[in-house]
């Protein structure tokens, strides 16, 4: 289970539109700066920022060689995110399936008037 | 209408055999508040409801498993019969702690029957994405505010 501060970071990179980008990029596989940098209209140490928050939040993970340091999506996460969002799911859809109950029990006492 | 979620958030769209005004007096009222919301296992034995745009809202609910667990937040907008938009956040220190989540729901109604469209989406989203962090902030202390107030009164 994540650390309520470690969500917090993965949410807050998620939060951002080209930090999405990149991840939608890596889904399909590797990638170094260079060719993540290619499909916006930013700088190399701006792509680089980006790729600082979302290793910082676990989001991805980067290559060790100084040159080629390729950078792929950490499914962990994300997964994290996923498991947070169902459990928001569940509360909600419980809470929804009592209030059609609570509103077939208010219609009967309605009738009996 | 929302067709593009992000990976934070959550739609979830109902059909109920109740006209809208009667949705919208379970979401607003206390005293029906505390029958619907939670899971099956829990019960809400405690709902203030301050029901205006910048109001707050407080409840708790309970399970045997679980325990106590609050929830709360402040409602942003209300048009009756239509829609509520509301923060909403738990107490307690979970991995959800502190989590500002914006809800939205909207009532349409067709031939007596109203679908419930409820969109929930991360307030870090939001808070990025639009920058009114001062606006929230000032909202987020009335609402401790208010529950001190509650807390007082018990």
């Amino acid at each position: 289970m994540p650390t309520p501060d470690a969500l917090s970071a993965t949410l807050s990179a998620l939060a951002d539109p080209t930090g999405r980008a990149i991840l939608a990029r890596l889904a399909e596989g590797e990638a170094t700066v260079n060719e993540l940098a290619q499909p916006f209209a930013i700088s190399l140490p701006a792509v680089s920022r980006h790729l600082k928050v979302l290793e910082g939040a676990g989001l991805i993970s980067r290559g060790r060689e100084a040159q080629w340091r390729p950078c792929r999506l950490e499914a962990d996460a994300l997964r994290d995110v996923d498991d947070w969002l169902g459990r928001y799911r569940r509360f909600w859809s419980g809470s929804f399936d009592k209030m059609d109950a609570y509103i077939a029990e208010l219609k009967r006492k309605e009738k009996r008037r | 209408m929302i067709t593009d979620l992000a990976d934070d958030e959550l739609l979830i769209t109902r059909t109920f055999d109740a006209p809208a005004a009667l949705l919208f007096q379970l979401w607003s009222r206390p005293e029906h508040m505390k029958r619907w919301m939670g899971p099956a296992s829990f019960t809400c034995p405690a709902a203030e409801i301050d029901f205006r745009p910048g109001g707050a809202y407080r409840g708790m609910i309970q399970s045997a498993e679980h325990g106590e667990n609050w929830f709360g937040g402040v409602y942003r907008e209300i048009v009756p019969d239509r829609k509520i938009v509301f923060t909403f956040a738990w107490d307690n220190d979970g991995p959800s702690a502190g989590h500002q989540m914006l809800v939205t729901i909207t009532f349409e109604e067709r031939h007596g029957r109203t679908v419930q469209t409820f969109h929930q989406k991360s307030f870090l989203t939001i808070q990025s994405r639009d920058g009114h962090v001062s606006g929230w902030t000032s909202a987020f202390d009335k609402l401790a505010a208010y529950a001190a107030t509650l807390a007082e009164e018990q």
